[in-house]
């Protein structure tokens, strides 16, 4: 068997070869012969390296990491061996393609020579797309933004590329390190890399410090609850609270608010049910248990707590509760990306792509608290992957590495207008985030204790059916369907999605998901 | 099968049915490839289980997923939604169509302008036509509400797209705006085409308008009518674009249409087998509507 791999490496060995330029040739040459030096210096500790890499590519990459130990100068010095190459990169259209479009495409070009292509593609046809991509062999996507939910998914239908023989010839290994270790686990499925996690999505509750303060609210609210006013540590707290400020804003303000259009939700309900001790699966029989009363008990927390909230709530999605909590009609948001911390300062309101900000009535008064139950969410986030369908993996690998580097994605995640946000241990400590509005520390300190404890997506095959039952059962709830019934039928869908894709399958995926921890209260990380 | 001298009449013949069979082909390939192939393949994947993203599983199951498709209670929410809005909105296009038609086909002030600015919802793009209403349904914002406000003089926030009957209705009105002008043109060349001449002798033997109406207008236009509803409902039975920008199935699964849910477990999910067989289906029942409704018509006609 090694000797048939070893037969099989030189062939393709030989054949990538026989494909280069001449010059090229030579610069593989000089970097074949640069390599076991720079390996034996280098400081990470380099792996069997990938047969249809460029040598020459490879000894840059380490020449650098020798040099500076700097991931990002080291993928640049890389990735010009494959200058004239264009990358195509699948990433959300809107804000979030803001940043490849505007920033990290043109700057690699400058840097590289290698063109990016964006392909945009609202939220949910991303998955779609790559699947179709895939299926069809087109080669057409390199670089993907792929959701950790996705990964069970992308993984076992082989749509992305294994990252760790690339991470070996090409990073400087502290830069896992780097990573929260939340996030870093979510690269692993299976015991391989297969995304450089690249956008830290956690819930953070925000609200209005103003209000919260307010020595005659105060007073009111202990009297009424004989408790002090403050950020609610339970869902039924946050209620109170809610309903509280609701009653004092008479019509001019409403104490919270939180997505309740159907699409997306289910962020919430899956925080909310697992807090109150729900399971998604029976790990036995893997019948779904979602009709708990752990389920419906939460469906009826949120119906009632839509009584609080602004009227029409039902259709509220992001935009409209950030236009609401902008607007300063809210005193608190129950949950949300975080985004809302640096838009609620108006940071970056001065540039072109976020010309659309509307005016902040919030500003200086936005303070940051756990989730009521105390644990958050760690909703959807991206991750760098590599297609395993693409023409130019090395290549791809190196654009993803370079954006994702402890610099550059620092600078990445500040750009104003993406939606990205930090997901690095530089980044929360980052000096110049901190600088960025008066209270962005807290922010940051926020966001990072919190991202300890977040709980994770359903990372499974059919992930994205599971995701929509829930968005399906919390519409029809919200729609007049006793909690109950919703369950019940949602319950029902779990199970077909189970039986579709096996049962014996899927409980091994679901151990798989269990391992990554942060899946339950009780099984942190 | 002799052979054929050259030069003779016969000879020209055969070169010109082989001239004429080679400048058939690409079109016959086109159909071949573009419509019967794909039609045969769909065909062949509807008797499989075939999910794109697990193609190790891939197994023929006969009829199984007929089966499946006849007892899932989500196609008989589907099919029940879009027979709702079909006969329905059709019924409303055809009313509000032929009242438009009744009003312009004589010489009405101002037709030149009239015309065209009914016409305009039928030229824009579905999905764009329900992004517009979606704004229009909005609770807070939507002119919908604040019409209604204006009009009972109190404030209303009905929460359209949120409830099942409200959403449908909401759909229901959306379609109406975008094809009620399809109607309204095609019956307006219909009644430009009656002859005039029967109207001045039904005057003449002293019929009022009503009865011009029922015994000269709608039998002179029956068969216009019934090509225009063929039409409209063949191509409303797809109804797509205005489940996606408005309700996207919801709440639940309720305001689902067929082709809304075809397009979920084929496409989004890629469960290739089942949304075949689903849309077979739909082809088959279709099909039998069809059927029925041309020999009624032609039957009519013969009649």
């Amino acid at each position: 068997m090694a000797r048939k791999d070893d037969w099989l490496m030189r062939r393709t060995m030989a054949a990538a070869q026989a494909r280069l330029h001449r010059r090229q040739l030579l610069q593989g040459a000089a970097g074949a012969m640069a390599l076991p030096l720079a390996t034996r210096l280098a400081p990470a500790q380099a792996a069997p390296f990938s047969n249809l890499s460029n040598p020459a590519a490879i000894a840059a990459a380490q020449r650098v990491l020798q040099e500076t130990g700097d991931s990002a100068e080291a993928a640049v010095a890389a990735a010009q061996q494959y200058s004239g190459v264009t990358l195509n990169y699948l990433s959300e259209a809107g804000l979030m393609a803001e940043g490849p479009k505007v920033f990290s495409g043109p700057k690699w070009q400058e840097l590289t020579g290698i063109n990016v292509t964006v392909v945009d593609k609202p939220f949910p046809e991303l998955f779609p797309t790559m699947v179709q991509e895939h299926i069809a062999g087109t080669g057409a996507l390199d670089v993907m933004d792929v959701v950790p939910a996705w990964m069970a998914d992308v993984v076992t239908q082989g749509i992305v590329e294994p990252l760790q023989p690339y991470i070996d010839k090409y990073m400087n290994p502290a830069d896992l390190e780097d990573f929260h270790p939340v996030y870093r686990n979510l690269m692993n499925y299976s015991g391989n890399i297969y995304g450089l996690f690249d956008d830290g999505d956690t819930f953070l509750l925000y609200y209005r410090r103003d209000l919260f303060d307010n020595p005659d609210y105060q007073a009111e609210f202990e009297e009424k609850f004989s408790r002090p006013l403050a950020p609610p540590e339970t869902w039924e707290q946050y209620d109170e609270v809610q309903s509280f400020f609701t009653e004092k804003g008479g019509g001019e303000f409403w104490g919270g608010a939180s997505q309740r259009n159907p699409l997306q939700v289910y962020h919430w309900w899956m925080i909310e049910f697992r807090v109150k001790g729900g399971k998604f699966f029976d790990e036995e029989t893997m019948d779904a248990t979602l009709d708990s009363q752990a389920g419906i008990d939460t469906l009826n927390r949120m119906l009632s707590s839509n009584s609080s909230m602004p009227p029409g709530v039902e259709e509220w999605d992001f935009t409209k509760v950030f236009e609401g909590w902008m607007d300063g009609r809210l005193a608190m948001v129950g949950g949300t990306w975080p985004p809302f911390g640096r838009f609620s300062e108006r940071y970056g309101a001065d540039t072109v792509q976020m010309e659309w900000l509307p005016p902040s009535q919030v500003a200086d008064n936005v303070s940051y608290a756990p989730l009521p139950g105390g644990y958050s969410s760690l909703a959807s986030g991206f991750m760098l992957c590599v297609s395993a369908d693409s023409a130019n993996k090395d290549a791809a690998y190196l654009f993803a590495q370079w954006m994702n580097s402890p610099t550059i994605s620092l600078e990445r995640v500040m750009l104003p207008y993406t939606l990205r946000d930090p997901f690095r241990l530089s980044h929360y400590s980052s000096d110049a985030y901190r600088a960025l509005w008066a209270n962005a520390g807290e922010y940051l300190d926020m966001l990072q204790t919190q991202t300890d404890t977040a709980l994770l997506d359903i990372i499974m095959p059919g992930s994205q059916e599971y995701h929509t039952v829930i968005e399906q059962m919390w519409g029809a709830a919200q729609g007049g369907t006793a909690p109950e019934q919703a369950a019940a039928d949602a319950n029902a869908a779990f199970n077909a999605i189970t039986d579709r894709i096996g049962r014996d399958a899927q409980r091994t995926a679901y151990q798989e998901y269990l391992k990554l921890g942060n899946v339950y209260p009780e099984t942190p990380a | 099968m002799g052979s054929t001298a050259p030069g003779t009449s016969s000879g020209h013949a055969a070169r010109d049915r082989r001239a004429g069979w080679w400048m058939v082909v690409p079109t016959l390939v086109a159909i071949l490839g573009l419509s019967v192939f794909p039609l045969l393949y769909s065909l062949s994947l509807s008797f499989q289980r075939r999910d794109l993203q697990h193609p190790n599983d891939d197994q023929f199951v006969g009829l199984a997923n007929y089966a499946a498709g006849l007892l899932d209670a989500r196609v008989h929410t589907a099919m029940f939604n879009t027979i709702l809005l079909v006969v329905v909105g059709i019924a409303l296009q055809l009313l509000i169509g032929l009242g438009l038609a009744l009003v312009v086909v004589d010489e009405l002030r101002g037709r030149r302008f009239f015309i065209p600015l009914l016409m305009l919802p039928v030229m824009m793009t579905p999905v764009v036509a329900a992004l517009g209403w979606r704004l229009l349904w909005d609770s807070q914002y939507g002119a919908v509400n604040h019409f209604l406000a204006f009009i009972l003089r109190r404030d209303v926030d009905i929460v359209w797209l949120t409830q099942r009957w409200t959403a449908l209705f909401a759909v229901l009105v959306t379609d109406v705006w975008q094809w009620t002008p399809f109607m309204f043109l095609i019956l307006l060349a219909g009644l430009a085409s009656l002859n005039p001449e029967h109207y001045e002798a039904a005057a003449l033997d002293g019929a009022g308008p009503w009865q011009q109406f029922w015994a000269i207008t709608l039998p002179g236009l029956a068969p216009v009518i019934a090509v225009a509803v063929i039409f409209r409902t063949m191509d409303a039975f797809k109804i797509f674009d205005q489940i996606f920008m408005l309700t996207q199935g919801q709440p639940g699964t309720s305001t689902e249409t067929i082709s809304w849910y075809i397009y979920q477990v084929g496409y989004k999910f890629f469960n290739m087998g089942y949304a075949s067989a689903v849309s077979y289906l739909l082809l088959i029942f279709l099909s039998i509507i069809g059927t029925i409704y041309v020999s009624r018509f032609l039957r009519e006609e013969h009649l």
